[in-house]
Formats: C-alpha cells, sequence, structure tokens
C-alpha cells in the first residue's frame, strides 16, 4: 500500500476481552432453508392466538414436529448417518429463528433436536446414537432436561437422585424439578450420581437415559403463575434400567453437562421469546398511523438492539460451527438477550396504556399481560442471570 | 485481521501516549503529530486510489477510540473519501466509542485485579464481578453493532443509525461501572480513566445520541411494510 510504512511494531494493547466473538456471515446454503421453514410456521400458526403463540418454545405439539422431522428440518447439526441433516448449527439458526419469530410450536422436539442428540452424538456408544438419533430427526424421539432438584437448582453438583449398579444395569431413585415436558415426552437425561455423596460435589456425577414410560417413574405437572403445566415433578422409586441407559462415562456427568449447557445457552432462542408481541406492536403502530418521534425512538431502540444480538448470537453460532464449546460466549448473549426479552413487555404495554383512544387488540393485550408474568422466567431457565455473570467473569480472569 | 490495524496501532502508540492526550486535551498543538500521520499514507484509506474495505477502516477508528487519539484522524479519512459523510461519522463515532469501551473494560478489569480491601482483589467480590460481566456484555454488543454497521462497501443511513444507536446506548453505563469499580482514583484528573470516560460521554452525544439515532432508525422500519425480523435482515445485515 502506497506511502505506509508498515513497521513490525509491538503494538502495547493486549489481549482483547471476547476477541472470540466477531461478526460471522450465515452461508448461502443455510439461508436457502428460510422460505422452507417459514412456509412451514406459518402453517402451524394459521388461527393461533397471539398469547398461545407468545408460548413458543413452551407450545407442544408433536404433530408439527414430525412434520419438521419430515420435511428434514430436525437434526440439522447431526450427520447424515444417524438420520440427520448433515449441516451445521448455522442451518439450526435459521430454522430456530423462523420457527421462534412465527410463535410456532416446537417444544416437543425442541430439547432433543437442541440438546439431547448432540450429546448422544458426543458421548454416546454407536448402539446408542443408533436406538435414539435417527428417531429424535424425525421428530418421534421427545427429551427433558432432568438436572433440577429440590436442593440443586443453581447448585447444580449438589443433585441427590442416585442410580446405583445393580448386576446387569441401573437402579435409580430420587427426584427431579422443574423438568419441561416431561409429562408429554419419552426420555429424560438425567444427572445423577453413581458415587460419593453431595460432598464429592463434581466427581462421581453421571447422565443416565430414562424411559419415562418405565416402572417406578411417576410425573406430576405444576401448574405456572399464567395457569400453564409445562414443567414438572418426577419421582424414580427404584427404577430398574438397563446397562446402556449410562450415556457417556461413568463419573465424566459434570464435564457432559456442561458441554450440554453450552449448547442449550447458545441458541437463539435466548433473545425472540418476546418476539411476536415486538411483531404485533410495530404491525399496530403502523395499522394506527402512530410513528412520532417517541413512537419511532422505542421501534428504533427495540430494532437496533436486536440487531446487535442477533449479530452476537450468529457469532456464538461460528463458535459451534467451529466445533468449539462456547460456554462464555453463549453466557454473555444470553444475558443479554433475555433482559431484552424481558424488557419488551413491559415496555410495549407501557407504550400502549399511554394510548387507551388507540383500543389495541384484545390478542396482543393477552399476549402481553401473559408474557409480563413468565418474562422473570427467561433468565432462570436454563441458568440464571447471576450465574451466566458469574461464568463471564471467570472468563475474565475474575475467579 | 487487517495488515495495516498493527502498524496503524503501533503508529498511534507511539503517538498518543496519556501525556500527550492531556496536553492536546489542553489545547496543545498537535501538529508534529498530523505531519507524521500524513507521511504515514492513512490519512487516504478512503481515498479513491486506496479504499481499504470500510470494515478494515472502522477497525482503525476503533484503535483511535481505544488510544483517545484524536478523532480529526479518522474524520480526514471520511473527508478525502469523496464519497457521503454523513452516513460514515457516525460509524467513526460509533467505532471510536467502542475502542474507548474496549479500553475501559481492559483497565477496569485489570483494577479490580489489583485494589484490594477487606484482605483480597476487590474483583474477588461477586458484586464487583456481576457488574464488570453486564459492562463486557455490554462492550461485546457495542463492538458487534459496529462490526455489523461497517460490514459494506460504504454504511447506509439506516447502518449509520444502528452503530450509533447501539453505541451511544451503552456508552454512559460502561462509563459509569468503570467509574464505580475504580473508586474515588478514577475521579482524580491524574488518573488515565477520564481520558477515556469522558469521550465516551462526549461521542455518545457528538452529532446525536441514542434516541436521536434510534428514531432515525425506527422512522425507517415504521415506513417500510416488513415485518421486524425481515427489516432487520435485509436493511442491517
Ligand atoms: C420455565 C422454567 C423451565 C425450567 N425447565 C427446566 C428443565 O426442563 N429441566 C431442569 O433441570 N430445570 C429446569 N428449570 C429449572 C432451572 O434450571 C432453575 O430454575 C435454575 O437453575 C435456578 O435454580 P432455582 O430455581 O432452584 O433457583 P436458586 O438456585 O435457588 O436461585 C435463586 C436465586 O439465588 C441466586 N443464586 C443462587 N446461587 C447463587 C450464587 N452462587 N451466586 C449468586 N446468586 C445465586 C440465583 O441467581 C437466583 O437469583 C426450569 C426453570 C424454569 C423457570
Amino acid at each position: 500500500m502506497r506511502g505506509i510504512a508498515i513497521e513490525a511494531a509491538v503494538s502495547q494493547t493486549g489481549p482483547r476481552v471476547f476477541d472470540t466473538l466477531t461478526l460471522a456471515a450465515i452461508p448461502p446454503e443455510d439461508e436457502a432453508l428460510r422460505a422452507q421453514v417459514r412456509a412451514l410456521a406459518r402453517e402451524a400458526v394459521a388461527g393461533m392466538a397471539l398469547d398461545r403463540r407468545a408460548r413458543s418454545w413452551m407450545g407442544f405439539d408433536p404433530a408439527f414436529s414430525r412434520r419438521l422431522g419430515a420435511a428434514g428440518l430436525l437434526g440439522l447439526t447431526l450427520p447424515t448417518e444417524y438420520g440427520g441433516g448433515g449441516r451445521g448449527p448455522f442451518a439450526r439458526f435459521v430454522v430456530v429463528e423462523e420457527l421462534l419469530a412465527a410463535g410456532a410450536p416446537v417444544g416437543a422436539h425442541w430439547i432433543a433436536d437442541r440438546q439431547s442428540a448432540p450429546l448422544i452424538l458426543n458421548y454416546g456408544t454407536e448402539v446408542q446414537r443408533r436406538a435414539y438419533i435417527p428417531r429424535i430427526c424425525r421428530g418421534e424421539a421427545l427429551f427433558c432436561i432432568g438436572m433440577s432438584e429440590p436442593g440443586a437448582g443453581s447448585d447444580l453438583a449438589a443433585v441427590r437422585t442416585r442410580a446405583e449398579r445393580t448386576g446387569d444395569g441401573w437402579r435409580l431413585n430420587g427426584q427431579k424439578l422443574w423438568t419441561t415436558g416431561a409429562h408429554h415426552v419419552d426420555y429424560m437425561i438425567a444427572l445423577v450420581r453413581t458415587s460419593g455423596g453431595p460432598e464429592d460435589r463434581h466427581a462421581g456425577l453421571s447422565q443416565l437415559i430414562v424411559p419415562l414410560k418405565a416402572p417406578g417413574v411417576s410425573v406430576r405437572p405444576i401448574r405456572d403463575l399464567a395457569g400453564d403445566a409445562h414443567f414438572n415433578e418426577v419421582f424414580f422409586e427404584d427404577v430398574d434400567l438397563a446397562a446402556d441407559a449410562l450415556i457417556g462415562e461413568e463419573g465424566q456427568g459434570w464435564a457432559q453437562v456442561t458441554a450440554e449447557l453450552a449448547f442449550e445457552r447458545s441458541g437463539p432462542e435466548r433473545i425472540y421469546s418476546s418476539h411476536v408481541v415486538l411483531e404485533a406492536w410495530i404491525a399496530h403502530l403502523r395499522a394506527v398511523g402512530r410513528t412520532d418521534d417517541r413512537a419511532a425512538a422505542l421501534v428504533g431502540g427495540f430494532a437496533a438492539r436486536l440487531a446487535a444480538l442477533r449479530a452476537m448470537s450468529i457469532a456464538c453460532t461460528a463458535r459451534l460451527a467451529a466445533g468449539e464449546s462456547p460456554v462464555v460466549e453463549a453466557s454473555l448473549v444470553k444475558d443479554l438477550g433475555t433482559a431484552f426479552e424481558q424488557e419488551l413487555p413491559l415496555a410495549i404495554a407501557d407504550d400502549l396504556a399511554a394510548h387507551p383512544d388507540e383500543s389495541a387488540d384484545t390478542e396482543l393485550v393477552a399476549a402481553l399481560r401473559y408474557l409480563t408474568l413468565v418474562a422473570p422466567s427467561f433468565s432462570l431457565r436454563g441458568g440464571t442471570r447471576e450465574i451466566l455473570r458469574g461464568i463471564i467473569a471467570r472468563g475474565m480472569g475474575l475467579r | 485481521m487487517s495488515a495495516f490495524l498493527s502498524p496503524f496501532e503501533a503508529m498511534l502508540d507511539k503517538l498518543f501516549l496519556p501525556a500527550r492526550v492531556r496536553a492536546i486535551d489542553a489545547g496543545g498543538d498537535w501538529s508534529p503529530e498530523r505531519v507524521e500521520i500524513e507521511q504515514s499514507g492513512f490519512l487516504d484509506a478512503l481515498a479513491p486510489d486506496m479504499a481499504l474495505p470500510f470494515a478494515e477502516v472502522a477497525a482503525l477508528w476503533r484503535a483511535i477510540g481505544r488510544r483517545a487519539a484524536p478523532l480529526a484522524i479518522g474524520k480526514a479519512m471520511i473527508g478525502r473519501s469523496g464519497r457521503d459523510p454523513d452516513t460514515a461519522q457516525p460509524v467513526l463515532l460509533a467505532a471510536a466509542i467502542s475502542g474507548a469501551a474496549d479500553r475501559v473494560l481492559d483497565m477496569t478489569t485489570a483494577y479490580a485485579g489489583e485494589r484490594s480491601q477487606f484482605g483480597k482483589p476487590i474483583g474477588r467480590q461477586q458484586a464487583v464481578q456481576q457488574q464488570l460481566a453486564l459492562m463486557a456484555e455490554e462492550v461485546v454488543a457495542i463492538r458487534m453493532a459496529v462490526q455489523l454497521a461497517a460490514d459494506c462497501d460504504w454504511p447506509t443511513a439506516e447502518r449509520a443509525a444502528l452503530a450509533k444507536a447501539v453505541a451511544a446506548m451503552h456508552a454512559p453505563h460502561v462509563a459509569s461501572t468503570a467509574h464505580a469499580v475504580h473508586g474515588a482514583i478514577g475521579i482524580s484528573a491524574e488518573h488515565d480513566l477520564q481520558l477515556y470516560t469522558r469521550r465516551l460521554h462526549a461521542w455518545r452525544l457528538e452529532e446525536g445520541g441514542e434516541t436521536a439515532w434510534s428514531i432515525a432508525l425506527g422512522r425507517a422500519l415504521l415506513a417500510s411494510d416488513e415485518n421486524a425480523l425481515d427489516w432487520i435482515r435485509n436493511v442491517l445485515f
């Protein structure tokens, strides 16, 4: 380059925090999935009230999940030899973004597609992979996450549910709590103690695949503050499991669950939970012709934040695509993303309350009321705000 | 990363040590530095016969902000481009905010590891860690918004608005967290922190703060007939 003296100089900049999160683009072949997903999502939500759509990944519709499977839109990150799409995290990003933006009822396959199948692929035996992954990709094997217990929330290593070795397998006793979907799905991947006691912390934990129809398993739905029953208490009383219920290595449960949580936290679901009300409110503003500075400032502020979050989420997807486990980056995106999702219904409801003469659509009002009640859960499920910030602080070398 | 970034950074590191920045802030003359920068050729980074990719130039602007170096360097680059300055200038300001915010985060993280109270570094206190984690999130959000806006041949009005809105909305909180963690020493004129936080506030408001740019972005979105996600994907990505 003309005139520029390129010196071999040592710049005094030092390492920069979180340089790993850098702008990435969705490859065109993955972007190309969008139209197909959109059509299926539109069909699934046709005639569905806005407050139902606001349930998004709490909405449960196994027939829709099977339709997605038949269309090849589940298991996109998984190898074709197990029935997966053989594509990668970017393909999943596009599909998930479209489903969430539409408020499609994706709860049935959500957990299996997002974290159980990758877990089984990474840690399972060949027999386990063949037993579960093809069915997950068809939307026929549905999973839930068995981590939390009454005494083990943020402090996950405190789990007390125990599996003892028997002659030919395992015997399971204990209780899980807040298990989303356990009353509907087929399997739980449970984090349990297989040796030692709570004082051993991260040692002695393992993961087991538990068929929820097995004798000795009982599931009791818990009603939430909005009247829904999506999460459950699950009790295990002398549940006998085959030896190959163990997934991964005995005693390696903590490392495995940490990797699983990176999948759980890094998807775009952490920015779109309130998206349907954002779209409905913008449509409302256009319909009533309210485009003054105040409204525009609110809309533009949300659009700017959403764009930055989307770029961050895509950057995180690029880390997954590079084969990394972006634990810290995912925490960063999730924490900022959930704050945005939580603020949307409050700010939009406040805006509408300042314009009572506009008589907003009752569906929008109902969806806002619903989201206002459940929004606090956005920064609890998948790890609380405080826990995520602790992970970020560790990534910054502070702990 | 661009081959031009590290020589540019090295030049700025040499020319704009904090003592020089203070002298320039006090109204001192920086024509010697100007001459050296002119000779380096970097002021022509956007000029038609050189025209580095816009994203690479935005990285140079971040380097300016990181060192509290004069923004006039970036303004001169825009001036020599022969292209619309009105959409480049907000990106320059946002990039400078991003660089200064990066620096402030690094300083604050380092300080939290050095300063001890109650027998341990303040960075071991969970209350401090939680503030720093949030600060990191905001710093990354600003950086991503700048990278996104600059990922083009020349920014559109909407890209410019995005960059400046996000940078401006987070800048005050980044500055206030840095001061909170530094305690009284950060309030002293002698400490370098103020060189950067002062600029975070000034650059936030120059050519309009977060509300002004959010209005611009919101007007454009409301005037279209696309849904918000499609509009964002098509117009900003
Ligand atoms: C809608 C929903 C769905 C869920 N689905 C599932 C599921 O499918 N499977 C599953 O296993 N779990 C599920 N959970 C449970 C979720 O993982 C837990 O709620 C979460 O881990 C927090 O645990 P807790 O609720 O016991 O809160 P606690 O851990 O008791 O925390 C209460 C408060 O104390 C704070 N706190 C705790 N420890 C610390 C600390 N060390 N430092 C600072 N602050 C701290 C927390 O941040 C929080 O603010 C779900 C939760 C919700 C709300």
